[in-house]
């Protein structure tokens, strides 16, 4: 079953004082299945942040629809919008986005306390994905007071404990060492085949061997996938590697 | 690197960061500005040859040095604040290579700059305003307007010492954070505050302890002398009590909301809770100081301006009769030469007396302990826990009788007691080694006596005649190894007449009477006018002048409030709306803070106003005005423009910050 649906996304910003125009977007468009860990690469600058923001409703593209489970976002009504995004959604970003105001385990609750849920329940939820998570320990504390690699991975708790139809995640090992990185890829292989669906911007090749498919984004537009199928991670990340060099080196359809 | 470069790169800071530094360098003008014109008053030789001058001056000059010990407090506040938003640009420039002693040059140049900047725009300005606020001062003052228009020198002079010695502090105390910081600290210096704050439970509890116990005595203080005794305690407590409060108190109720996991984890509490806790931690210092101006700018304001509304009251308690004569009476002189020499005076200017009033009396001031009163001047204490301070005028029968048209008669031992508002609760009086027995408790007495005048309570007690009177006096002459003095004689009437012809009568009785009765004294409220004049007037001026440098720095922190938190908050701002909060969520949840947060102060100092509000009666009754009803008035009217400025200061602020918070968002 498709999950997400994505067709034909323009987005062009026009900068503060109106004088230029910068395309992001030029003419997106593909899909995601249920239970599939996708990955799109492409060079920073690329607009792929821009996209997840598309995704996410946090910003609007100039033409073209984005659905999800068959349902048209922009016939969401703007009041509904966030209670939508927080119930279908769960996000990774690469600077985590914790609020320092809360501890770990209120910045895990958020979307939860906003939707109205009791204390009891939000416990009843947390346990099992702070045990998976490994952050258990850690829970009582600030985001000022844990590693990189922690604050991550409760930011993965925050998006898992809504039970999202899909999570969205943009750059996520970006601000992370190798070995927390590591970590981190290695725990969404593991959500993942417990079922959930995952769709994760990165242009870090390392990030993206771990996926089972790979957009390359280049100039606006989707310019290629790879499947994984079976492959494993070196043998993608060598695949990866080639294409990419493709792409730069006069395989695009410009040059 | 040149020195130019320095200079240079000091002037580019200064312009980037405008939006902080602009008003600081507002403020320092102002008050630069402020404090040349205060010395410039007071030490103004016109001011200070014109009659009363010289209270005005005693006055203005204890508001220099108020302003002088704001200035430096406040500056010095609101650089450190500056500088803690720039931790991070020094940061940078250390890792870029700059060494410590580089950004010490580009600090000192731009110090240099809004020295000059300041000192030059706020004297020019100084000067240039001090000629319209002599006038309005004179105006008050109800004095003479003098031609001629100068500079002063001395006040020039101590502007510059005062502001270059605070400007010379700011940079110092600036080196010195820098010194001690390493580069990596200096990058995060804007974070450095990030930390969960601690519930100190010992600074809650003192701050309670001294809230309550500057609100008990504002509220048990009974009699007026006391109340200037206890008014400074009560006021340092209240201090104490508002900055352990809202830092350390602010925290421990937050916290406690917090442990109850049932009201904390609903969506209206959740974030305002721990986004309140932020603030507070942020800003609680500030708003603590916010509290306390508004709270000394409302009490200031509303008692100088009552008592300069309420000077013909103010006159009228103190001088209920047009003309007041006492005099001491001792053995060669008599009571009928006195008379003889008013009517003469009264007849050279063809008035009649009205509501003559006349009394022989013997005063003396004692504390009283039960029924016994201890008269020996060694032994008299101002303020004392179990008793107090009264005055004691002893008056015969005969006078009584004789004003009050009534038939009393009383034996040796008996008096008759009027107590004013408290009442006589023994029976018998026990005072200079006589016990007396009182035969009755008056309600009321003469309505023009010297009492209503007085600030501590006093006591008229009618004796059976003059011989009572005299071996008290004796007694009472031993007592304090002086020789007898004899009794005294008050005469006291009204005048149909303009304020010249009383004036006139005024004058010449002084000098009919003043000589052959050395000792007297003779008063009028015509007479006093002019000092009560200077001295309210003064107050008043006083009261107007710093509370518009208070509200001027209120204004400031604010404003700086608002901008540090603006930039805070925008971040926040996205994160929330990316993990599913709405546009409308956050902006309500973050305006509900934010007022409560600028409100706070405002409520806690009315709070306080509320509690303050009997101590200040009594102090203002020692001022003479005892129209409560005036004084409420003037303190609600304070209250309300007060009020109406500080929600315009936050309205204009609020832009700023919504700004700040909304800016570059793409939602
Ligand atoms: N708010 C914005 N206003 C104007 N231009 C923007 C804005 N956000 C992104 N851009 C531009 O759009 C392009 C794509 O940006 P982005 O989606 O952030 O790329 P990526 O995440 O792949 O690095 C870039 O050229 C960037 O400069
Ligand atoms: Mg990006």
């Amino acid at each position: 079953m498709t999950i997400l649906e994505v067709n034909n996304l323009k987005k062009v910003y026009t900068t503060r004082f109106g004088g230029s125009h910068v395309q992001a977007l030029a003419n997106v468009s593909f899909s995601v299945e249920q239970g599939e860990y996708a990955a799109i690469m492409g060079e920073s600058g690329s607009g792929k942040t821009t996209l997840l923001n598309i995704l996410a409703a946090l910003d609007k593209p100039i033409s073209g629809e984005v659905l999800l489970k068959g349902k048209r976002l922009s016939t969401i009504k703007e009041k509904e919008i966030s209670a939508f995004r927080r119930e279908n959604l769960g996000f990774v970003f690469q600077d985590f986005n914790l609020l320092d105001t809360f501890s770990l385990q209120d910045n895990i609750f958020l979307p939860l306390v906003l939707s109205g849920k009791s204390y009891e329940e939000m416990t009843r939820r947390l346990e099992p994905i702070a045990c998976k998570l490994g952050i258990g320990d850690i829970l009582a504390k600030y985001p000022y007071e844990v590693s990189g690699g922690q604050k991550q991975r409760c930011a993965v708790a925050r998006a898992l404990i809504t039970k999202p139809q899909l999570i969205l995640a943009d750059e996520p090992t970006g601000s992370l060492d190798s070995q927390a990185a590591e970590g981190l890829l290695r725990l969404f292989n593991e959500i993942n085949q417990e079922g959930q669906t995952l769709l994760m911007v990165t242009h870090s090749v390392k990030a993206a061997s771990h996926a089972q498919r790979v957009l390359f984004i280049k100039d606006g537009e989707v310019f290629h996938q790879l499947y994984k199928a079976g492959m494993s991670d070196e043998v993608m990340y060598q695949k990866i590697s080639d294409t990419l060099t493709t792409m730069a080196t006069g395989g695009g359809r410009h040059e | 690197m040149s020195r130019f470069f320095y200079a240079k790169l000091a002037a580019t800071n200064l312009k980037k960061n405008a939006q902080t530094y602009l008003p600081y360098i507002l403020t320092c003008i102002g008050t630069v500005m402020m404090y040349y014109i205060m010395v410039f008053l007071a030490e103004n030789k016109g001011l200070g040859k014109m009659s009363g001058g010289f209270q005005v001056q005693a006055i203005l000059n204890l508001g220099s040095y108020v302003i002088a010990i704001f200035a430096v407090i406040f500056l010095f506040y609101t650089h450190s604040f500056l500088i803690k938003r720039r931790k991070k640009e020094f940061g940078l420039f250390n890792i870029l290579g700059m060494e410590k002693k580089h950004i010490a040059r580009v600090l000192g140049f731009e110090t240099l700059y809004v020295a000059v900047i300041s000192l030059g725009a706020g004297l020019l300005g100084g000067i240039l305003l001090s000629k319209l606020i002599f006038m309005v001062l004179l105006k008050i003052l109800n004095f003479e307007v003098p031609l001629g228009f100068n500079v002063s020198g001395p006040a020039l002079a101590a502007a510059l010492v005062l502001f270059a010695v605070i400007f010379l502090l700011t940079l110092l105390n600036t080196l010195r954070q820098i010194h001690l910081a390493k580069p990596v600290e200096l990058l995060q210096g804007g974070q450095t505050g990030e930390k969960e704050p601690k519930t100190k439970w010992p600074l809650v509890v003192i701050g309670t302890l001294s809230l309550g116990a500057g609100y008990y005595i504002s509220l048990t203080t009974q009699s007026p002398l006391t109340a200037l005794s206890q008014f400074f305690y009560a006021v340092l407590l209240v201090m104490v009590g508002t900055y352990c409060l809202f830092t350390a108190g602010s925290i421990a109720v937050l916290k406690l909301l917090r442990r109850n996991k049932r009201y904390y984890y609903q969506t209206r509490h959740f974030t305002a809770v721990a986004g309140m806790m932020y603030r507070m931690k942020q800003n609680a210092v500030g708003l603590a100081n916010i509290c306390i101006m508004a709270t000394a700018v409302l009490v200031m304001v509303s008692t100088t301006v009552s008592l300069y509304v309420g000077m013909e009251d103010v006159l009228r308690t103190r001088y209920p009769q047009t003309i007041m004569i006492s005099a001491p009476i001792s053995t060669q002189q008599s009571v009928e030469g006195l008379q003889r020499s008013v009517h003469k005076v009264l007849a050279k200017h063809r008035l009649v007396v009205q509501d003559r009033l006349d009394y022989r009396y013997l005063f003396f001031p004692g504390n009283q302990e039960g029924g016994t009163v201890i008269t020996a001047k060694s032994k008299i204490s101002i303020s004392n826990a179990t008793s107090s301070l009264r005055e004691y005028y002893l008056i015969p029968l005969e006078d009584y009788n004789r004003l009050t048209h009534k038939t009393v008669s009383l034996g040796d031992q008996e008096i008759l007691i009027y107590s004013g508002s408290s009442k006589y609760e023994n029976d018998t009086l026990t005072v200079l080694n006589r016990t007396f027995t009182v035969k009755e408790r008056l309600d009321s007495f003469f309505e023009k006596s010297l009492e209503r005048s007085s600030i501590s309570g006093s006591y008229y007690i009618v004796v059976k005649d003059m011989d009572v009177i005299k071996t008290m006096e004796a007694t009472l002459a031993k007592e304090n190894r002086n020789e007898s003095s004899g009794y005294n004689y008050y005469l006291g009437f009204d005048l149909d007449a303009g304020e010249a012809d009383i004036s006139a009568v005024y004058q010449d009785i002084r000098t009919a009477v003043g000589s052959d009765y050395p000792g007297s004294s003779i008063e009028s409220p015509v007479a006093a006018k002019e000092s009560f004049f200077a001295v309210y007037g003064g107050l008043f001026f006083l009261g107007i002048f710093l509370g518009a440098l208070f509200i001027m720095a209120t204004v400031l922190i604010i404003y700086y409030k608002q901008v540090s938190e603006g930039y805070d908050d925008k971040a926040r701002f996205e994160i929330m709306q990316k993990v599913g909060m709405s546009r409308e969520e956050v902006k309500g949840s973050i305006r509900s803070q934010v007022l409560t947060v600028f409100f706070l102060p405002l409520v806690t100092a009315g709070i306080h106003i509320a509690f303050a509000f009997p101590i200040i009666t009594k102090l203002l009754a020692v001022l003479n005005l005892t129209n409560v009803g005036l004084f409420a008035w003037c303190l609600v009217g304070t209250i309300l423009v007060f009020a109406l400025f500080y929600a315009l200061v936050y309205g204009l602020t609020a832009k700023v910050y919504y700004r700040i918070v909304s800016w570059g968002t793409s939602v």
